[in-house]
């Protein structure tokens, strides 16, 4: 036995609190390994094995990433992308969830279940007509055409989230809004939409995700305009026809990484709640 | 009450819904036809489920009527939507915005009118003031009481000055004392106010309690309207005399009728009793006796009964006594200055005959 403050410890949950640390260990390893390579140099990355410590930090691999690979102007492109995605996604999907989950209308339990049948419908079956389409429409090239294509697509789970939530909520606050003399928008804005605060944080980390990391369609809608391209596109700069620069491309990966982990960390809790409640409905 | 007065007229209300499950239809409210004068306090009673909910809704205006016709101070307002009827609702669950603050909740509504910043601020200082909830505008709904959402929940209702105040079972959240002190604390404002008022619930006290005049309805129809003390005294129905208090019934046959009184026997004595209905002789009626209309005697001339319970309640004595096959329930006030009869014994049973009333059997 051993002892640690107040508390005395029995062997097996020394035990337990091992297999826990090397499962975590594990778990983070390849993502400490990427931020360790971005600090290296070409030669070391392959010749320290599993060692994480730097000899010494090569902080220019942030540099080439940064300025050289255009990483800044990637950086500026992927937020405005990812913030047009999430308000655009946001507003239709809360909006689409509300009147699923509030109104009773003709047509709408088939509607419903021709919702949820889009979800099987593979991703990159829908990429030719919706390339197709943004071209005829002049978005092809351009920072909204990604935006509508990413905030237009996939987005069922997200509506029926809101939709379950807004059923769960009482009737009577929308007739009090009414009776103030609230319209339809109003009340959706003013009253449903900050009631729904942990959905909207659950959808805003999804979409946030999903759009911030999304490969596919801004790299097929930016073949022609490099200047376009968002942080996951540039990063295939990286690789040469002959050779890859490593280290440059984990200082990338460092670069791009951060925003998500912050925006994690800001909005887990009410992340948790949006899941527990929807899952509760 | 002039035509003049007329605040609300409902016109052969009907509202059916969709069975829930089923094929057919549910009848929720059954051709009403009522009128609301100005300034007064209506309450519609009845058990649960008799359509006291779906009235009100239909009043404003969440639900339409598969027919009938509802004006507002003569003006035919049944295809309007609910915004535009000038009424305010207190809900049971309250329905605050739980988002919003104390000070934002109560003047939501001037601020969708468009009232400047500075008014609601003095508007709602004022409401807040009026209802006791002075400094507690910067807190959230869940940071108060049941009581004090309560008093918001009324504020916001009240700092709209609508035409019409609405309840819909304000009171059914809060635990007894409390209920019964907002209670009066809804009686003396409405009264102050002079607002027109309908409240819906099902707790006989509370109508009674607050209202001008109640609607006492059951299955979807009105049994009957009346001030508290003409239907707690003159029930038209075996429904209302049961539903409001307690009652002792005796069927009784009308030996005859003359100038709107009726001559019956009841417990083995000959009485006249005033006719409130249309009866003639020979009809069979019921007699309804209220406890407190029955007491006890040592009275040999009385008709005797067994008593088979004895409650004291502390400002009245309780009796179950028994005559044959009829029970009755005999209330007694001021057990100090009666005697207490004990269970087993055997006693007379006198009543005010002045006190009977009848009804259609
Ligand atoms: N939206 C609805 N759909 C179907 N039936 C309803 C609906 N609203 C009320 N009802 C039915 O109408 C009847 C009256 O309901 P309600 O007006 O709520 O009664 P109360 O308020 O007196 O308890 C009940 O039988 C109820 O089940
Ligand atoms: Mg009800």
């Amino acid at each position: 036995m051993m002892k640690i403050g107040n508390y005395t410890l029995r062997w097996q949950m020394v035990l337990t609190i091992l297999v826990l640390t090397v499962l975590c260990l594990v778990w983070i390893y390849p993502f400490l390994w990427m931020i360790s390579a971005s600090l290296k140099t070409q030669s070391e990355i392959f010749s320290s094995g599993l060692n994480l410590i730097p000899q010494e930090p090569q902080w220019q691999n942030y540099q080439r990433a940064w300025v050289d690979a255009q990483f800044s102007r990637y950086m500026i492109n992927t937020v405005l992308i990812t913030i047009g995605t999430v308000v655009l996604t946001i507003i239709s999907t809360s909006l689409a969830g509300y009147v699923l989950g509030r109104y009773t209308f003709i047509g709408r339990r088939p509607f419903m279940a021709l919702l949820a049948g889009t979800i099987f419908i593979p991703a990159g079956y829908t990429i030719i007509p919706t390339v197709d389409l943004a071209n005829k429409l002049g978005l092809l090239n351009s920072l909204w055409g990604v935006i509508l294509v990413m905030a237009g697509t996939g987005n069922v789970i997200h509506i029926l989230l809101f939709s379950a939530y807004f059923s769960s909520l009482p009737k009577e606050l929308e007739e009090a809004a009414v009776l103030d003399g609230a319209g339809f928008l109003t009340v959706f804005f003013r009253v449903m939409l900050p009631l729904a605060g942990p959905v909207v944080a659950t959808v805003t980390i999804l979409k946030f995700l999903g759009a911030w990391n999304n490969f596919f369609v801004p790299l097929v809608f930016t073949f022609s305009r490099p200047d376009l391209r968002t942080l996951s596109v540039g990063m295939f700069a990286f690789v040469g026809e002959n050779e890859t620069d490593w280290s440059g491309m984990a200082a990338a990966a460092t670069i791009s990484l951060i925003p998500v982990i912050i925006i994690f960390f800001v909005m887990q809790r009410r992340f948790v709640e949006g899941i527990a409640g929807a899952v509760k409905q | 009450m002039s035509e003049r007065d007329i605040r609300l007229k409902l016109e052969n209300l009907v509202k059916e819904f969709p069975e829930r499950g089923g094929k057919g239809t549910v009848r929720a409210v059954d051709s009403i036809s009522l009128n609301i004068y100005s300034g007064e306090f209506l309450t519609l009673l009845g058990p649960s489920g008799c359509g006291k909910t779906t009235t009100l809704r239909l009043i404003a205006g969440f639900e339409g009527p598969t027919s009938g016709q509802i004006l507002l101070d003569g003006k035919d307002i049944t295809p309007q939507p609910p915004n535009k009827r000038d009424m305010a609702l207190v809900f049971q669950n309250y329905a605050l915005f739980p988002h919003m603050s104390v000070f934002d909740n109560v003047g939501y509504g001037l601020q969708t009118r468009g009232m400047s910043r500075s008014d609601i601020r003095d508007k709602v200082e004022e409401s807040l003031g009026l209802m006791g909830l002075k400094g507690l505008g910067d807190r959230r709904p869940n940071q108060l009481s049941g009581g004090q959402q309560q008093r918001v929940a009324l504020a916001r209702s009240l700092i709209m000055e609508p035409r019409i105040l609405l309840f819909d079972e304000p009171l059914s959240n809060l635990d007894a004392k409390l209920r019964v002190q907002m209670r009066s604390e809804i009686h003396s404002l409405q009264r102050r106010l002079n607002i027109t008022s309908i409240y819906v619930t099902h707790d006989q006290i509370e109508a009674m309690a607050l209202s001008d005049r109640v609607v006492v309805m059951n299955g979807g129809q009105i049994e009957q309207i009346g001030s508290p003390e003409q239907i707690y005294r003159y029930p038209a129905s075996r429904f209302v005399a049961d539903f409001i208090g307690r009652a002792n019934f005796v069927p009784v046959a009308i030996d005859s009728t003359n100038n709107g009184t009726a001559q019956i026997n009841v417990l083995g004595r000959e009485c006249q009793v005033p006719l409130q209905f249309d009866y003639r002789a020979g009809m069979d009626v019921v007699a309804m006796l209220r406890p407190e209309v029955l007491s006890l005697r040592e009275d040999p001339t009385l008709q005797q009964v067994q008593i088979e319970q004895t409650m004291y309640l502390g400002s009245e004595v309780e009796y179950i006594v028994r005559s044959g096959e009829q029970t009755f329930v005999v209330a007694e006030k001021d057990p100090r200055l009666q005697k207490v009869y004990s269970e087993g014994g055997t006693v007379g049973l006198d009543y005010i005959s002045e006190a009977v009333h009848l009804l259609p059997a």
